[in-house]
């Protein structure tokens, strides 16, 4: 019988500089939710695992050799950023970015060896804004869609389901599965015309064989938790009971909250409780209760932690 | 912001002696909706629109027998029967702007590009969205616009500029909106994921930012 929830985390994750003082991809963002979950009632239903290096292989089915050469020698030459100056680096973050992106393949190997059922991977640096080539808004490889194809190309899941509650659009995982049938992204965010990075507009359904893949939910600034529960009950459980995704993978961000400066949304922290609630549902529906979220975004410190957990009380059905 | 950079460049054009049955395949292979009906030289003579087409071909209402006759009819009809002949045409030197107001004006769909009397593009309203989505950086990944109340103090402009120039904040594009009703607006569309940082050194600068 597997622990109720699984935590795949490390302490090297730290390790990730990013310079200090006024970014707000901080190491501290992991310390937070640490304490918040060692305050959390439900700590005892938590186990915890190692994450592993992702290989080569995987990251070069989502990047291109070229993206992985150049992150590698940015980091090698002591560069402080990478393409753009919120791309902050430091000598390990190559490193600690392999480490992020395979903490999805660690919980994926738990799952399919029955060891685990329900599994969120507390990482940095995120990933969903990383396009196949590029860096963007803190992202370096983009840890979903590692994992996604892991879980295709490993264990043959053919349906597989991205959910991304961040508050911004993953532009990175829409490119990655907007032209092919087996991955269907669907993402709540802040309308492109006033938020980073720009992307996810509602008219965007994908293309080629990936058409009706793409399901974008923009809401308006100053929207918050009735119009989120709303898309959840009305528009996307209908879509997914169509669909019947045979995994789901969980891009969990929770920078909109409303005391978090990088949207105009304004989500409560009982709103993540409500989504983890929602996330178990949808697992118990489609994937005999496997799951695996990973964490993007949520950069104010004060309200992160307590966001997390809540989302995680909800994961548990608590 | 010349129509030249824009255009599709050496579109199919067809002879205003092609019969409508022709003219139908082409559109419907290559997936147009305007042809320009062209001279040996290549000299615009009028325009082909798949409008034209389903007006001349038989209404889905009629008997079996009424649409066979028109059939036959359609099958012996040339382009230059039913093209429009009164066009309306952009130059190579013709702008963006230009395109705009014919557009607005005539609720045309595409408009052939001439370089004297000949035909050497189709500038369509898709192609004028897409211009505009690039001028404005719509769509661009990595950015974000942010409204500014528009106070009409002097320098306002300058001092924006400075402000992100001296943190070195990418931006792209600065625009300033007059709207009597609403108050003016400067938008600014910044190129950077570090968003609580440019609403401070705004805000802190006594400049009044547009939040939800």
């Amino acid at each position: 019988m597997s622990a109720p929830l699984t935590i795949i985390t490390d302490q090297r994750y730290l390790e990730h500089d990013t310079g200090g003082g006024e970014h707000p991809e901080s190491p501290v963002r992991l310390q937070v939710i640490s304490q918040a979950l060692e305050a959390s009632s439900c700590f005892a239903d938590i186990a915890f695992a190692a994450p592993r290096v992702a290989e080569r292989e995987w990251l070069a089915k989502v990047h291109t050799e070229d993206w992985l050469f150049r992150f590698e020698e940015a980091v090698l030459a002591g560069r402080t950023y990478i393409d753009h100056t919120d791309n902050q680096i430091c000598y390990d973050s190559y490193d600690i970015a392999c480490l992020s992106a395979g903490a999805g393949l660690a919980g994926i190997d738990l799952i399919e060896e029955g060891k685990a059922h329900n599994i969120f991977c507390l990482v940095r640096p995120p990933g969903h804004h990383a396009e196949h080539n590029i860096p963007f808004g803190f992202c370096f490889f983009n840890n979903c869609v590692v994992a996604a194809r892991y879980w295709q190309y490993c264990y043959g899941k053919k349906r597989i389901l991205v959910f991304d509650f961040d508050g911004h659009h993953g532009n990175g995982i829409q490119s990655a599965f907007e032209d092919e049938a087996a991955g269907y992204y669907i993402s709540i965010h802040e309308h492109p015309s006033f938020s980073y990075p720009g992307t996810g507009y509602a008219d965007e359904h994908g293309m080629g064989e990936g058409k009706g893949t793409i399901l974008n939910l923009p809401l308006s600034p100053g929207a918050g938790d009735s119009q989120v529960v709303k898309l959840l009950q009305d528009v996307i459980l209908p879509k997914l009971e169509e669909w019947q995704p045979d995994a789901i993978i969980v891009a969990a961000g929770f920078d909109a909250h409303r005391e978090d400066e990088m949207t105009g949304l304004l989500y409560s922290t009982e709103l993540y409780h409500t989504i983890g609630l929602v996330m178990r549902d949808w697992a118990e529906r489609f994937t005999e209760g496997r799951i695996l979220s990973i964490l993007e975004g949520g950069y104010e410190l004060s309200v992160l932690g307590d966001s997390v957990e809540a989302y995680v009380r909800g994961l548990l059905g608590r | 912001m010349y129509i030249s950079r824009h255009m599709t460049a050496d579109p199919v054009t067809v002879s205003s002696a092609m019969s409508l049955p022709e003219a139908r395949a082409l559109l419907n292979d290559f997936r147009f909706r305007h042809l320009p009906v062209v001279d040996e030289n290549g000299a615009l003579l009028g325009m082909l629109t798949d409008r034209d087409l389903r007006s001349a071909y038989p209404s889905s209402v009629l008997t079996d027998s009424e649409r066979r006759l028109v059939y036959e009819k359609v099958e012996k009809t040339t382009v230059a029967e039913i093209m429009s002949t009164d066009c309306v045409t952009l130059r190579l030197d013709s702008t963006l702007d230009d395109a705009l107001f014919l557009f607005d004006r005539d609720q045309m769909g595409a408009l052939p590009v001439l370089d004297g009397e000949r035909v050497v593009g189709v500038f369509s309203i898709r192609d004028l969205t897409t211009a505009y989505k690039k001028l404005f950086g719509v769509g661009e990944k990595g950015s974000m616009l942010i409204g500014i109340d528009d106070d009409g103090s002097h320098g306002i402009m300058t001092r924006i500029v400075n402000l992100l120039e001296e943190q070195n904040i990418p931006f792209t594009r600065l625009m300033r909106v007059y709207d009597e009703r609403k108050g003016n607006t400067i938008y600014l569309r910044i190129n950077t994921f570090k968003i609580a940082k440019v609403y401070s050194l705004l805000e802190d600068a006594g400049l009044a930012v547009k939040r939800a």
